[in-house]
Order: C-alpha cells, then sequence, then structure tokens
C-alpha cells in the first residue's frame, strides 16, 4: 500500500525566539506530537475536496521576516492592531490602554501571564477535526491576547490586519486569543492580505472564550492574494447566556480553508454565523463549521453562501452536534449555493447529529445558477445583461453584506466584489 | 408604430402563433382578446424578446426598425415595455434600485445624464402614488411578498416610469379586485398618449370598462380571427366566443 504522505520536517522549526519561556515549552511540546503527522488526502474525509489544493514545499517551511511592504488593507482609524508575517508590529499598532482591557503581544506577557495563556491555548478546538490548529501551535512566532474583565466593554471595534508579505517563499502563523469575561462586549475585526508572489503559507488561530452574558462579534475577511495558501482554524467556547456573531467574507485562491467551531456549553447561549465565499478563475475555498450544542436551551443560527464562477471550486461544511442533555435546542442552519459557470463545482454537506429528543433543527442546501425569469424580467425593462447579472449574483448575498455592522468592512468586501464582477461578466 | 405583419413562433417546436397581422398607430390603444391557450401571452413574449419563444416567419417592426433583430433589452430601450401577467420576484434586489438602474440604462441610451439617487428618489416616491403604492415599497425586494395587486401596480408604475413608446399589458388585470383594477385602469389611462401605443391583452371585457380601446381584435388559434371596434368586446361578453366559431369552455365572463 502506498504510504501516506506525511508534513515534511523542515515544518516542525520555529523560527522566532522572543516568546516567553512558558509559550516557547509549549511550542516545542506541541512540535513533538506533530512528527509523522499525516497530510491529508482524498481519502480524508474532512479533506476529501480540498486535499488536491494542498501545495506545501520545503521552501515554504521557513518562517517570513517581520519585515517588507505591507498589501492593501483596511483603511481604519480606530483602534489596530498589525502583524506582519505572523509578528506583531507595535510601530504599526494603535490600540487602547483601557482600564479592564489586557490588549498585549505574546512576546510581551511576562512568564506568570504565559503560564496562564499557555494552559488556554488549543482549549477551544478539536484538533482532530482542525488538524493545522495543530502545526499553528508547534509554530506560532507570536501572537495577540486580548483580555476583557467582568463587565469591560471595549468602545470601538479593534481591527487586526494580518498581512502576509510574500516577496520569498515562507509561511506565517498569527495567533489570536480572546477572552471575554462576564458581560463584557468587544466586536473584532481580522483582515488577511497579501503582498508579493511567491508561494506562501498562512497558518491561523483565533480562539473566543466567552464567560456568562459576554457579547462578542467577529468579523472575518480573507483577501488574500493568488500565491497564498491560507488554512485558518477559529474555536469557539460559550458560556450562559453568551452571544457570538460571525461574519466570515471570504475571496478564494489556491488553497482556502476555515474551520469555524463553536461550543455551546453555557445555557441560553447564542450563536449566529454568517459567511460569504466568492470563488473565480482556478480558485479554492473550503469552509468547515461545526456547532457543538452541549448545554440545553441554546440557540445557533447559520447562514452560508457560496458564488463560484469559471473553474472554480467551493465547499461548505456544516456540522450540527446536539448532545444527549440540549434540550430545547434550536438550531438552524441554510446553505445557498450559485453556480456561474458550467465549470465551476460547489459541494456542499449538512451533518446533524442529533442526540436530544426536544429539539427544533432545520437545514436546508440548495445549488442553482442565475434564474433566466428574473434575467429577463430586469432585460425586459432595459438593464443591461451584465448589469442583470451583477443584480443578480449580488442580490445573492446581499443579505449577509448587509448584515455585517460595520461600513467600512462592508465597502471594502463591495470593491474586491465590484473585481469579480468586472472579470466575471463581461460586458456584452 | 408597431406592425407586425405574418408572425410565426413556436415553443418547443409547438407552433403557438400563426400568422398575426397587426398594425398600431400612435395614440391607439388596441385590446386582444380570446380564450386560453389562443396565444395572446405568446404573442407578449415574443414583442418583448423572450428567447422561450422562437419567432420561425414574419415581420415586427417599430418606427419603421426591426424588432425581431434586437436583443431583449436593447427592445426595451427602444421603447417597449411588457407589464407581466406574473410579475418576477427578485429578494435581495431593492424595487428602488432595480427601478433607477433601468431608468439609467434608457438614459444613457438616449445620451442623457444618468439620475443620482436623491433625484430618482424625488421621482419614484410621485409615481408610487399615481397607483397608490406606499414609497415604503421602494425599499422592499422587486415584488419580493407583494400580493397580486401590489404586483401589478408596481408594473404600471414602471410604466409610469420609463414611458414607453408601445406598453404591452399582459394580462394585467388578472387577480384584482374592483378597487385595485380601479388604481391600474387609472394608471393605464395616465400612460394614453398621442405619441404612445398600448397594446392590452386580456381575457375579460371588465378592463375594458375602463381603459376604453379604441381597436378589439380576437386571437383564436394563433391568428386574429376578428377584428372590430369597443362594441366587439361588448358582443363578447354577451354571446361569448361561440358564435365566432370558437370552442372556449373556459370563457364564462
Amino acid at each position: 500500500m502506498k504510504q501516506a504522505p506525511m508534513l515534511s520536517s523542515a515544518f516542525l522549526h520555529p523560527a522566532g525566539q522572543t516568546l516567553p519561556e512558558p509559550l516557547l515549552a509549549l511550542r516545542k511540546q506541541r512540535a513533538s506530537l506533530l512528527v509523522d503527522m499525516p497530510l491529508p488526502t482524498r481519502k480524508t474525509e474532512n479533506w476529501k475536496y480540498s486535499s488536491k489544493y494542498l501545495k506545501l514545499t520545503d521552501e515554504m517551511a521557513i518562517s517570513l521576516p517581520a519585515e517588507g511592504k505591507a498589501g492593501n488593507s483596511l483603511a481604519v482609524s480606530g483602534y489596530k492592531v498589525v502583524f506582519r508575517n505572523g509578528i506583531l508590529i507595535p510601530e504599526a499598532s494603535d490600540y487602547p490602554d483601557m482600564d479592564g482591557i489586557t490588549i498585549q503581544s505574546f512576546s510581551d506577557l511576562s512568564n506568570e501571564e504565559a503560564d496562564v495563556l499557555a494552559l488556554q491555548l488549543g482549549s477551544t478546538l478539536d484538533h482532530d477535526q482542525a488538524q493545522f490548529a495543530r502545526l499553528n501551535g508547534a509554530r506560532f512566532d507570536d501572537g495577540l491576547l486580548v483580555r476583557l474583565d467582568a463587565d469591560a466593554v471595549l468602545d470601538q471595534p479593534l481591527f487586526i490586519i494580518h498581512e502576509t508579505a510574500a516577496d520569498t517563499s515562507g509561511s506565517a502563523f498569527p495567533r489570536i486569543f480572546v477572552e471575554a469575561g462576564a458581560n463584557s462586549r468587544i466586536t473584532l475585526v481580522e483582515e488577511y492580505t497579501s503582498s508579493g508572489d511567491a508561494p506562501a503559507f498562512v497558518n491561523t488561530v483565533t480562539e473566543f472564550t466567552l464567560a456568562d452574558g459576554a457579547n462578542v462579534t467577529s468579523i472575518r475577511l480573507n483577501m488574500e492574494g493568488e500565491s497564498v495558501q491560507h488554512i485558518g482554524a477559529t474555536g469557539v467556547v460559550q458560556n450562559h447566556s453568551s452571544r457570538f456573531e460571525s461574519h466570515c467574507v471570504g475571496f478564494g485562491g489556491p488553497l482556502r480553508r476555515h474551520d469555524l467551531q463553536v461550543r455551546l456549553v453555557g445555557e441560553e447561549a447564542e450563536t449566529k454565523l454568517n459567511g460569504v465565499v466568492v470563488t473565480q478563475g482556478k480558485q479554492h475555498y473550503d469552509n468547515h463549521t461545526s456547532i457543538d450544542h452541549v448545554a440545553a436551551n441554546c440557540n445557533s443560527e447559520e447562514t452560508y453562501r457560496n458564488i463560484a464562477a469559471d473553474q472554480s471550486h467551493a465547499i461548505f461544511n456544516g456540522r450540527i452536534h446536539i448532545h444527549q442533555d440540549a434540550q430545547k435546542s434550536f438550531a438552524d442552519m441554510n446553505n445557498k449555493n450559485l453556480l456561474l459557470n458550467n465549470g465551476a463545482e460547489i459541494d456542499t454537506k449538512p451533518e446533524l447529529e442529533i442526540y436530544a429528543d426536544d429539539v427544533k433543527c432545520a437545514h436546508g442546501a440548495t445549488i442553482g445558477q442565475l434564474d433566466e425569469e428574473s434575467i429577463f424580467y430586469l432585460l425586459s425593462r432595459g438593464i443591461g445583461r451584465r448589469d442583470a447579472n451583477v443584480l443578480l449574483t449580488m442580490a445573492f448575498i446581499n443579505e449577509l453584506v448587509s448584515q455585517i455592522p460595520l461600513e467600512v468592512v462592508r465597502d471594502t468586501a463591495q470593491i474586491r466584489l465590484n473585481e469579480f464582477f468586472e472579470q466575471t461578466f463581461q460586458e456584452i | 408604430m408597431l406592425s407586425i405583419k405574418n408572425l410565426h413562433a413556436s415553443v418547443e417546436d409547438k407552433a403557438i402563433l400563426k400568422g398575426i397581422n397587426l398594425d398600431i398607430k400612435p395614440g391607439e390603444v388596441h385590446a386582444i382578446m380570446g380564450p386560453n391557450g389562443s396565444g395572446k401571452s405568446t404573442l407578449s413574449q415574443v414583442l418583448a424578446g423572450n428567447e422561450a419563444f422562437e419567432v420561425t416567419s414574419g415581420e415586427v417592426t417599430l418606427n419603421g426598425e426591426n424588432l425581431l433583430d434586437l436583443a431583449i433589452e436593447e427592445r426595451a430601450r427602444e421603447g417597449v415595455f411588457l407589464a407581466f401577467q406574473y410579475p418576477v420576484e427578485i429578494p435581495g434586489v431593492s424595487n428602488l434600485q432595480f427601478l433607477r438602474t433601468a431608468v439609467n440604462a434608457m438614459r444613457k441610451h438616449r445620451g442623457e445624464e444618468e439620475m443620482n439617487a436623491a433625484e430618482f428618489m424625488k421621482q419614484a416616491k410621485e409615481v408610487s402614488k399615481q397607483v397608490d403604492l406606499d414609497p415604503s415599497f421602494l425599499k422592499r425586494g422587486v415584488n419580493e411578498d407583494f400580493s397580486g395587486g401590489e404586483k401589478k401596480r408596481n408594473e404600471i408604475m414602471q410604466a409610469l416610469l420609463l414611458q414607453p413608446k408601445l406598453a404591452i399589458l399582459d394580462e394585467t388585470d388578472s387577480g384584482l379586485d374592483i378597487d385595485a383594477l380601479q388604481v391600474v385602469s387609472n394608471g393605464v389611462n395616465a400612460l394614453r398618449a398621442e405619441d404612445r401605443a398600448i397594446l392590452m391583452v386580456t381575457h375579460y371585457q371588465r378592463l375594458l370598462n375602463h381603459i376604453v380601446p379604441d381597436y378589439v381584435h380576437v386571437l383564436a388559434g394563433g391568428r386574429i380571427v376578428k377584428s372590430g371596434g369597443r362594441e366587439l368586446a361588448l358582443e363578447l361578453e354577451e354571446r361569448g366566443y361561440g358564435w365566432l366559431g370558437i370552442n372556449d369552455e373556459d370563457t364564462s365572463n
């Protein structure tokens, strides 16, 4: 039998040594678990549509230096943390010093603080489902810790800009940990961008723990370029009456993978996950989401839309697991997909596991094309074919884009969407 | 204005229109009546350019220009407007955005400046009043969750905004109660103009009590079998289609 390919040992050597001792030790311990880590193949269930897009070479194993030209990113005037190639850049960042709120780079933590964090890192994720979160655990060179004490409210959104400057081949392993105390509140935006066209690999982990009554809004904008392979994981643990809202907007690339795992462990927690993916050319994007209703009386609502043009490939896998004690759970998952060309491919798979008997659980998935009758209606009013296509494609995701609570993010996404329309729908 | 000569059309190789001849002059209102399946809606769709129908022979000109050579949107820009029997719902596109895109496409075609959002809003509000639609309908998705009557009023509102040369009204009276019929009819009557032709397609004559046509044509089996004035519609109401040798079980008025 053919041997499954292994992760090259070149990936097991971290670069940065600026982290406090407990985190260096953690990294070393995680790396030891990665020896002989098999790479996913098409026989790996949660990678079966995506393994063929994963192309890691030894040249990409080395950590990219924390310098280089920045790519285009959100023009923001508020709180901002800039990571370049996984390293926090203090001089480009501007974040508040507020009572009850800690915003700090991993490198600046004391050994005592790092000891506490070391116990928390990775605790929100099922690493068997998000295998590459392990690699981030072994390789992160820096990271951002955000702690909100009970009742702390960050008065403006915090933008975290991840720039990959890929002038040469290499990797970046940014990491974020957010601990939201009881009844605290934060809106956090992660943007991933890149410059340069050397093959690069970005491997991220973002974690959120929400104490009772905490309210977190997370926005994730994936805008990296054509030379970047991106595998990211987000883990969320929600306690009693907490509320988590996520808006993921992603544009395709050679490989794009995001695992989003939410565990509702306290009663009356609420989660809302929205996602929009747009792919074109030969691009790829794979969203794997997972919601665990562990406690009773929780609500989850998930809406994802994929648009695939040309010969691109989009994947949605939505898992909902309702545990035995999670009575009175309400879960609603909806995934709609739009194929703009015959050569495009979309795979969607809802996975429901329900072990409680008193639950309301709904799911729906559709794949379709632009509606001919609607096009005829628009054309019959003098609207050109290109504009009609754009209107209807935009209509497919408008509901989700309009729910993004920040105008600057909506505008940034819209500019990128307009480029997509420009390239996808030619003037006739 | 509109000249149709020996028009034949089919759908999926089934012949529906079998030689239509019709001339409409500016300012005239023509009604086409006929039983179900006679080809009334097909005629409307073919004139608007629906590609599901194939024109197998014949000629259609609008002000001398060959309509059949034009794409759907080009016909619209030349002044053809079809009020749909079943207007399409398009969630996610606001009525306002849809209408402004349409109006601006027309203006661009005529070499005029595009209208900005504020200018357009003002005009759209005025027109929505004419068909008794609350301006809140402008913000909703195109026809999304509109009642049957609201959809028909939305169609007439579009005609009033786009000011076509030829307005084709396909069963605009169907599904309307008497009050809605009055509102829609007022809208259509507001469209009547010396330089505009109106072609109404209807199964029943009750619409013609509100919008009085200059000519009435009876369509059956894909051909116009009888033409006359207003009185023809009244005669059809009284006598049904049977006296014309047309079998129509559905027509009971």
